[in-house]
């Protein structure tokens, strides 16, 4: 195995160069002990790939163990292609990864698995929504699976853990590295609840160009993809692309139509993208989530006395300052204030930034 | 006589020092000489006095003439100390007797024709002059109103040095300026007549810069740009309550340091009103130079001290202001001696939610959680810690600007402030407090007693909101003031859920 690892790290070699090379020769071991001279001769390797392996190979022996057991130390496991343990769904895409990384676990099989996708600037509407299809989905059984980015992406993975399911974070770049730094709590949780994910090797720090890329694992290890909020260009709907040439299911949420960030959803809907209308909804169609349960969602019977009422219907997901509010309700500066509070402590309200609230619940 | 002195006085900081200006007249070589630490100013004076005197038509004699300014440890400077050496001189060549200058305080700068031209720092030189026991002052003109602020001593003010001369040599009397000045038409500095009951909507904001000065507490503002937070900031002087006679002549003694008052009407009896730029430096805010002068944070004493675009400011800048906002003045060391300027005001501040603006509308606002966090962190958190209330001020709608009604005006709201400063003075009788926004950990617990409702549910908000320790204490705070504005002894639930409202902006929920 330390062979393999060896090859699959060869940061230069493209996968497929790789995936030749070991077929042609039985496994990595026999790659390793490749002579300069017959490499050269390889028609398919150009001189770079060929310095790339003669590099990798310099540290000789020693070296190739070392890493190989700071790896272990590291408690990351590392599946290449040809065993058992990749990923089923992964074998069929195109372009599969040569190698995945892995620190906690891999999807289950036979568990259906979903991935939550969208803008990393968003709206709260986006946020409370992928949060609460994040949550839903996961209290049914379903694994959740996401990049952990900021917006969109970690709020369905915090929901899916709030929902006490499992989620899996695909980076890009080493699993060993946090990134976005401030989502360390969701990394750190997700690695017991679920398992983080990326081909790159550890160590490797985050570029912009593995990004695009490690879209094509998120909507691999899915069987459907949701698009809760993209603008017009936006990376999720090069999710969205690689979904339907994966032959995954396209779900996307809309918005309001003036919204730039449901700009991109939209576009999907008429493309013919599925309309997410409820979580309920959404698994009826897919035919998941055996787990049925009752969830005791009915929102409107909330014990909210008459005054705060009033405010609170007023708030919806799209921020409202206080002003607006007064001048909606027709209270005063003292009684708004004292309401929003009562509501914020009960957990129904949220302050998105000073003084503007939106809905939660 | 060949010996005369004249009483003098020099300004360091706002520390008034007396000077005695000593002049010799004897035999000897020609000369004109000076000592006594002298800066170059002060040591220019020698030709200012020399030709002065001459076109005063009074011959100096050719002699050997000193002149020592005493004591010779304190630096001079400034040119104040031109009339004092004329009269030294002139009273030692014996053209008056020099007993009419006995416990006369002199000051003023001489032209080269004699004439007498304006000094500043006239208010603390003649209240200290008094205190000294000086029985009267000989004056700039021009300063005379100012002097006449003083009462107990005689002010006299002279024009020109032949007009002094006549006055000592008891040719002629000097006017005293007649009536009482105080009386008189009030300088309220640069506040134009605003009046809150100007500002349409924005009942948030106006509700809580009335908490703000209330309690004492320093307020942030934050908003789209044009939503109106300056003229905010500019209107909270008009329901301060009035300055007592006292605060109005430690007000102009500042301004009077700086030369800074009016001539007709020095008495400073609005409260100030300090905007200043975010381009400001250290010196320029706390005070500064060698021999440090006040900055604006002492001219904003008694009044506010307002700072737009707060997150533009050079992080230094904001943190010296760390200090004067816990102790309420500024000590400024210097290698020859400490320097303490009050700095007592109401610190309003305003700032954007993010470099662009908008936040939170994400159809406007382009700025990254990125951006926005760095924004913020501009702010350092010990700094924010001494802001009591933040308060968001949107963009004024059309609806809300035209819709012109009947606004509450600054001397309604003035009333209900005066209301709850007098319950807080009454209080903290016999205590330093001289507002809720000074009470400390232990006064909060004597002071801020909740009732069991009221304990719960600031239990229930330390867990939902996140609070820490600090934000507790300005809730507490807060909302005693609150509490006093509706002359209520107990805090209750509502003051409480209305001093969540204006809790400190938490940066751990902005920007996601």
């Amino acid at each position: 195995m330390m062979y393999e690892y060896w090859l699959a790290s060869i940061h230069r070699l493209s996968d497929e160069k790789k995936r030749r090379l070991r077929e042609e020769y039985g496994d990595g071991k026999a790659v390793y002990y490749i002579e300069e001279m017959q490499l050269r001769f390889l028609d398919y390797l150009k001189p770079e790939d060929v310095d790339a392996i003669l590099n990798k190979r310099k540290g000789g022996e020693m070296a190739l163990k070392e890493n190989w057991e700071r790896l272990q130390e590291q408690k990351i496991r590392f599946i290449p292609y040809f065993t058992k343990d990749y990923p089923l769904r992964l074998k069929d895409i195109l372009n599969p990864p040569y190698a995945l990384y892995v620190k906690g676990r891999l999807p289950e099989e036979e568990l259906p698995a979903v991935a939550i996708v969208g803008a990393r600037k968003c709206t709260p509407y986006g946020e409370e929504m992928a949060l609460e299809y994040g949550e839903y989905l996961a209290l049914s059984g379903v694994q959740i699976i996401s990049g952990m980015a900021r917006g969109i992406d970690g709020a369905g993975q915090r929901g899916a853990l709030n929902g006490g399911g499992a989620t899996y974070g695909i980076l890009g770049c080493g699993v060993d590295i946090c990134y976005p730094k401030d989502h360390i709590g969701l990394y750190m949780d997700m690695q017991v609840k679920g398992g983080v994910i990326s081909e790159q090797i550890p160590g490797q720090p985050p570029l912009p160009m593995y990004f695009p890329a490690r879209n094509r694992i998120i909507s691999g290890l899915a069987d459907a993809v949701l698009i809760i909020e993209a603008k017009e260009r936006s990376g999720s709907l090069i999710t969205a692309d690689m979904a339907l040439e994966q032959g995954r299911e396209v779900y996307a949420l809309p918005g309001p139509v003036t919204s730039s960030l449901s700009k991109g959803c939209h576009r999907l809907i008429r493309q013919g993208a599925g309309i997410l209308i409820s979580p309920e909804d959404l698994l009826s169609e897919l035919g998941m989530g055996d787990k049925k349960f009752e969830q005791n969602s009915d929102k409107n019977q909330k014990v909210l006395e008459s005054p705060e009422n009033m405010v609170y219907s007023c708030l919806d997901l799209f921020p409202k300052g206080i002003s607006q509010l007064i001048d909606e309700t027709g209270l005063s500066v003292q009684e708004i204030l004292e309401r929003l509070i009562t509501l914020e402590l009960k957990g129904y309200i949220r302050e998105v930034s000073k003084n503007y609230y939106i809905k939660v619940r | 006589m060949a010996f005369s002195t004249v009483v003098s006085a020099a300004i360091h900081g706002l520390h008034v020092e007396m000077i005695h200006v000593e002049a010799d007249v004897s035999n000897g070589l020609p000369m004109f000489h000076m000592v006594g630490y002298l800066s170059s100013e002060v040591k220019e004076a020698s030709e200012r006095v020399r030709t002065a005197i001459r076109n005063s038509d009074i011959q100096l004699p050719a002699k050997k003439m000193v002149i020592n300014l005493a004591p010779a440890t304190v630096r001079k400077r400034g040119a104040s100390f031109d009339l004092p050496i004329a009269l030294a001189v002139l009273a030692s060549m014996g053209i008056f007797p020099e007993e009419r200058l006995k416990e006369t305080l002199v000051v003023g700068e001489l032209s080269l024709d004699g004439r007498v031209q304006e000094v500043s720092g006239i208010l603390p030189i003649v209240m200290k002059a008094k205190e000294e026991g000086c029985h009267a002052c000989i004056l700039p003109e021009q300063n005379v109103q100012e002097g006449a602020l003083v009462e107990g001593i005689r002010i006299l003010g002279v024009g020109h040095l032949r007009e002094a001369c006549q006055y000592l040599r008891g040719e002629q009397e000097l006017e005293v300026p007649s009536g009482r000045i105080r009386n008189k038409v009030a300088n309220s500095l640069d506040i134009e007549l605003v009046d809150y009951s100007d500002i349409q909507g924005q009942e948030a904001v106006k509700r809580a810069a009335e908490v703000a000065v209330a309690g004492g507490h320093n307020l942030l503002m934050v908003g789209p740009p044009g939503s109106g937070k300056s003229m905010m900031a500019k209107r909270i002087p008009t329901i301060l309550p009035p300055p007592s006679l006292e605060e109005s002549m430690e007000i102009t003694k500042i301004y009077s340091v700086l030369g800074m008052v009016d001539k007709e009407h020095p008495l400073i009896t609005g409260r100030p009103f300090r905007s200043v730029h975010h381009t400001v430096t250290k010196a320029a805010l706390i005070g500064g130079g060698m021999i440090p002068v006040p900055g604006e944070i002492s001219l904003a004493h008694g009044g506010v001290l307002f700072l737009d675009e707060l997150a533009e400011f050079q992080k230094p800048v904001l943190e010296v202001l760390r200090q004067p906002l816990e102790e309420r003045q500024i000590r400024i060391t210097r290698s020859h001696g400490n320097y303490v300027f009050p700095a007592n005001f109401i610190l309003a501040s305003a700032m954007n939610p993010c470099p662009c603006g908008n936040y939170p509308n994400f159809e406007k606002c382009g700025c990254t959680p990125g951006q926005i966090q760095q924004y913020l962190g501009k702010i350092s958190q010990p700094f924010l810690d001494r802001i009591d209330i933040c308060v968001e001020a949107p963009k004024v709608s059309y609806e809300a600007l035209s819709a012109g009604e009947k606004q509450e005006s600054s001397a309604v709201i003035r009333s209900r402030v005066c209301k709850a400063r007098e319950v807080q003075n009454e209080r903290y009788i016999g205590t330093r407090i001289l507002s809720n926004s000074m009470l400390g950990v232990k006064e909060l617990k004597e002071y801020c007693h909740l009732g069991r409702r009221e304990e719960l549910l600031m239990r229930q908000a330390f867990v939902a909101l996140g609070l820490t320790a600090r934000t507790y204490h300005k809730i507490l705070k807060v909302a005693r003031t609150i509490a006093d504005l509706e002359l209520s002894e107990k805090i209750r639930e509502c003051h409480l859920k209305e001093a969540i409202g204006y809790r400190t902006l938490d940066k751990k929920y902005w920007g996601r």
